[in-house]
């Protein structure tokens, strides 16, 4: 009789507890092991956020199926198979899940990625050149503007899917009980602002700028910086200018509607721009096509216009153009693979490929077309019949620019600039001039994909 | 105790004992290494965990303070170049500034809400089962959903609050858009949701003094600010000092959550805490190195501030013996 048996020839209770021990430490090792990322025949992960999902929204659920229908197309066709992963709150810079894969050296085959995020992975050698995989022709058939800020050199780092213009949303019932008619739709900022002074009420914003600090509320300000001409760094030399008269009056535009009381200090109803329009809770926002679909799927009866941005004096109307792309993981599994799914799920000059970003922008979401082939089969479709995909296609796309590629660093030295301005009242001439120290401070020791 | 008692009954026959333990039978030795093996069993899951999950995690931060890693797997060796930017860096300093602003003004005032909270719901009166649920209520809620509520009670123009300032004239008040408004009312949302935990453990330590030493006290003629001085805050000492430590760690470490829903940060950063300052660095700009070396001074401080108590407490004892 051992120590570890019983009298009666049964296991003692010490080599049961001592068994157990074993047993939970060989299982942790080994989900441990299970975890990492390895070429083990597993299908490659696709993060996104649109599918799979179980969505009985209409819009939502064209989205979920467009995105399977994607990967089933490819999956059908190809050995390697693409497995799409959905992931909550995707589009939230905030969220980790992105971050904390790529650094734990299990990030996604494929994933979404927007320009603010772009030279963060790039300049980590994260992203693959696509460039190889596509003909010459498809290249060219995306439009330069949307395609300038995923280009770096010759490579291009990830193809857009969507174009999304931002433009000034207002409240028709709301305009009206103010006594104004599409004839007050402004086209200056001053003339914005007194518009805005007549709508604002107890209860009602006249006009909403985005307040939160963060990429978007970056992305929002930068047309308005672009219209007097300025810029965070001159795409051309490279070197900080920020701190320009442009800038200073930008600025001083978020500043002075908190000030003159017609804009809110934080969003009306969580941000939601149609329902704080049906509740009476704004009048005017700055925002993105997306909203036409947002409208469209939760206040189908509400009447809302849109007008491009107004200028400043002697400026030129500008607004920014956003959107997503897909890219490739350098680092992941099989990237020839993935980069060979990229580019003939969207990239290339197939009827197939063409037909799939006419259905996304036109039929899954209201958006307008990354590439001409697509913008040309939309418009004979008729889909720009429509008033508001007419407004976006013919008044906010000429005037847009690609939303800029900037570094974290430079992210932070212009959102301090505008949150100090806007909500603390700061001179905008003295935040200019921090902002642009900061910016030159990071361009003395940057070594990466320029900065457009 | 027993210690002391086994000492002094071996102390005097100390070549007596020290015989018996070299007469220790093989069968007694047997017994002593299976038990030893079993104690080892029996430790081995709790210290495996806290090898992997917390010390070997803790060595891998404060080592990482002194690379420059950008998530990537791209590692390189920098010194204290991080804390060298850390000094210089204005970002750091308001959230050092928030930081201190905040634990200031909140330790402070959560420690003596919820010691009033305590001495009030200790009364005997009708509900008051119910007053003490409704009072600790807010602390099992989870703070994104405390964070969302009171944005909506808080909202700008048409909150409940605003609405009922609004009836007595006072309006556009931006709770969570001002930055002069902004941290206090962190606070104040903090206050609610800590108060009903503090309470309680502030109500423990009322429970455990004795009644006589109050009705001896009435009997002398004590009124209740006497008796609070003189009885109560002197044995109520070593839970203040507990709760005291454990609520400094709590407000320095926490918070992250109420300030990612409420405000963000924001605004101007007026809210952005170190440990939110942390986040921002390592999730948002991928300057692992530095989030690593921002949060290694953190748990310095927290260090300091044990030992300081630890100091204060005599190694730890909370009590007056």
């Amino acid at each position: 009789m051992t120590p570890s048996s019983s009298p009666g020839g049964g296991p003692t209770r010490r080599a049961v507890l001592g068994g157990a021990v074993g047993a939970l430490a060989t299982a942790a090792f080994a989900g441990c092991g299970r975890s990492g990322a390895g070429g083990d025949g597993r299908p490659l992960e696709f993060w996104q956020f649109y599918a799979p999902q179980s969505q009985t929204q209409p819009d939502l659920a064209a989205q979920n199926e467009w995105f399977l229908s994607a990967v089933s197309d490819w999956n059908a066709a190809h050995p390697e198979q693409v497995r799409p992963v959905f992931i909550p709150n995707f589009t939230d810079p905030s969220n980790t899940r992105l971050a904390t894969a790529f650094a734990s050296g299990s990030g996604p085959d494929v994933f979404l990625i927007s320009p603010g995020d772009f030279l963060r992975y790039y300049n980590g050698g994260a992203l693959l050149d696509l460039r190889p995989y596509m003909e010459a022709e498809a290249v060219d058939d995306f439009i330069g503007e949307v395609l300038a800020t995923r280009v770096v050199g010759d490579g291009v780092y990830a193809l857009p899917m969507e174009v999304e213009p931002l433009v000034m949303f207002y409240s028709r019932p709301a305009w009206e009980a103010a006594g104004l008619s599409e004839g007050d739709i402004p086209t200056t900022w001053d003339a914005m602002l007194d518009v805005a002074e007549r709508l604002t009420t107890p209860q009602q914003s006249g006009l909403v700028f985005e307040t939160t600090p963060g990429y978007f509320q970056n992305f929002t300000w930068y047309p308005w910086l672009w219209q007097g001409g300025g810029d965070v760094v001159d795409p051309r030399t490279q070197q900080a200018t920020f701190d320009s008269p442009a800038a200073r009056q930008a600025l001083d535009l978020f500043g002075s509607a908190i000030r003159r009381g017609v804009a809110p200090r934080t969003l009306p109803a969580a941000g939601d721009v149609a329902g704080a329009f049906a509740e009476g809770y704004a009048a005017t926002w700055q925002s993105g096509i997306w909203q036409v679909a947002n409208f469209r799927a939760n206040q189908p009866e509400f009447d809302f216009g849109v007008f491009t941005l107004p200028t400043p004096p002697d400026g030129v109307p500008r607004t920014v153009l956003g959107g997503w792309a897909w890219c490739v993981n350098a680092r992941g599994r099989d990237p020839d693979a993935a980069a060979r799914f990229v580019v003939e799920t969207i990239g290339s000059t197939s009827d197939a490929s063409v037909e799939r970003l006419v259905q996304w922008c036109s039929v899954a979401k209201t958006d307008m077309p990354p590439r001409q082939s697509v913008d040309r089969r939309m418009r004979a479709a008729g889909v720009y019949d429509d008033p508001v995909m007419g407004f976006f296609r013919e008044q906010a796309l000429p005037t847009g620019r690609g939303e800029p590629r900037y570094p974290p660093v430079l992210y932070k030295a212009v959102s301090n600039a505008i949150q100090r301005v806007q909500a603390a009242g700061a001179s905008p001439a003295e935040q200019a001039a921090e902002a642009q120290a900061a910016v030159e401070a990071f361009l003395r020791t940057y070594d990466g994909g320029s900065l457009v | 105790m027993t210690t002391l008692t086994s000492r002094a009954r071996t102390g005097g026959d100390e070549p007596a004992a020290r015989g018996r333990r070299r007469s220790v039978s093989p069968a007694s030795r047997a017994r002593q290494r299976r038990e030893t093996r079993a104690a080892v069993l029996f430790l081995l899951p709790d210290s495996l965990g806290l090898l992997v999950f917390v010390f070997v995690p803790m060595v891998l931060a404060i080592a990482l303070g002194f690379f420059s890693l950008d998530g990537f797997g791209n590692l390189r060796f920098i010194g204290v170049a991080n804390y060298v930017r850390m000094v210089g860096d204005p970002q750091f300093l308001q959230s050092a500034v928030v930081t201190v602003t905040y634990l200031v003004v909140l330790v402070p005032a959560v420690f003596v809400v919820s010691l009033l909270l305590a001495l009030l719901v200790q009364q005997k009166a009708p509900f008051m089962g119910a007053i003490r649920s409704a009072l600790f209520a807010p602390y099992v809620v989870s703070l994104v959903v405390v964070g969302l509520l009171w944005q909506f009670m808080l909202a700008d123009r048409v909150g409940i609050l605003n609405r009922m300032l609004a009836t007595v004239g006072v309006r556009d008040v931006s709770w969570l858009g001002d930055p002069q408004y902004t941290l206090g009312t962190v606070v104040v949302i903090s206050i609610w949701f800590q108060m009903g935990y503090y309470m309680i453990i502030f109500l423990a330590g009322l429970q455990d003094i004795p009644g006589e030493y109050y009705e001896a006290a009435r009997i002398d003629g004590a009124n209740a600010w006497q008796r609070f001085r003189s009885i109560t805050w002197p044995l109520l000492r070593p839970t203040a000092l507990f709760v005291l430590i454990t609520l400094t760690i709590a407000v320095i470490t926490g918070g992250f959550d109420l300030i990612y829903i409420l405000t963000g940060g924001g605004p101007a950063g007026s809210t952005s805490l170190l440990v939110y300052f942390v986040y921002e660095q390592a999730f948002l700009f991928g300057e692992y190195g530095y989030a690593a070396a921002v949060g290694s001074v953190l748990v310095l401080v927290l260090l300091l501030w044990s030992a300081l108590m630890f100091k204060l407490t005599r190694g730890g004892r909370l009590d007056d013996e």
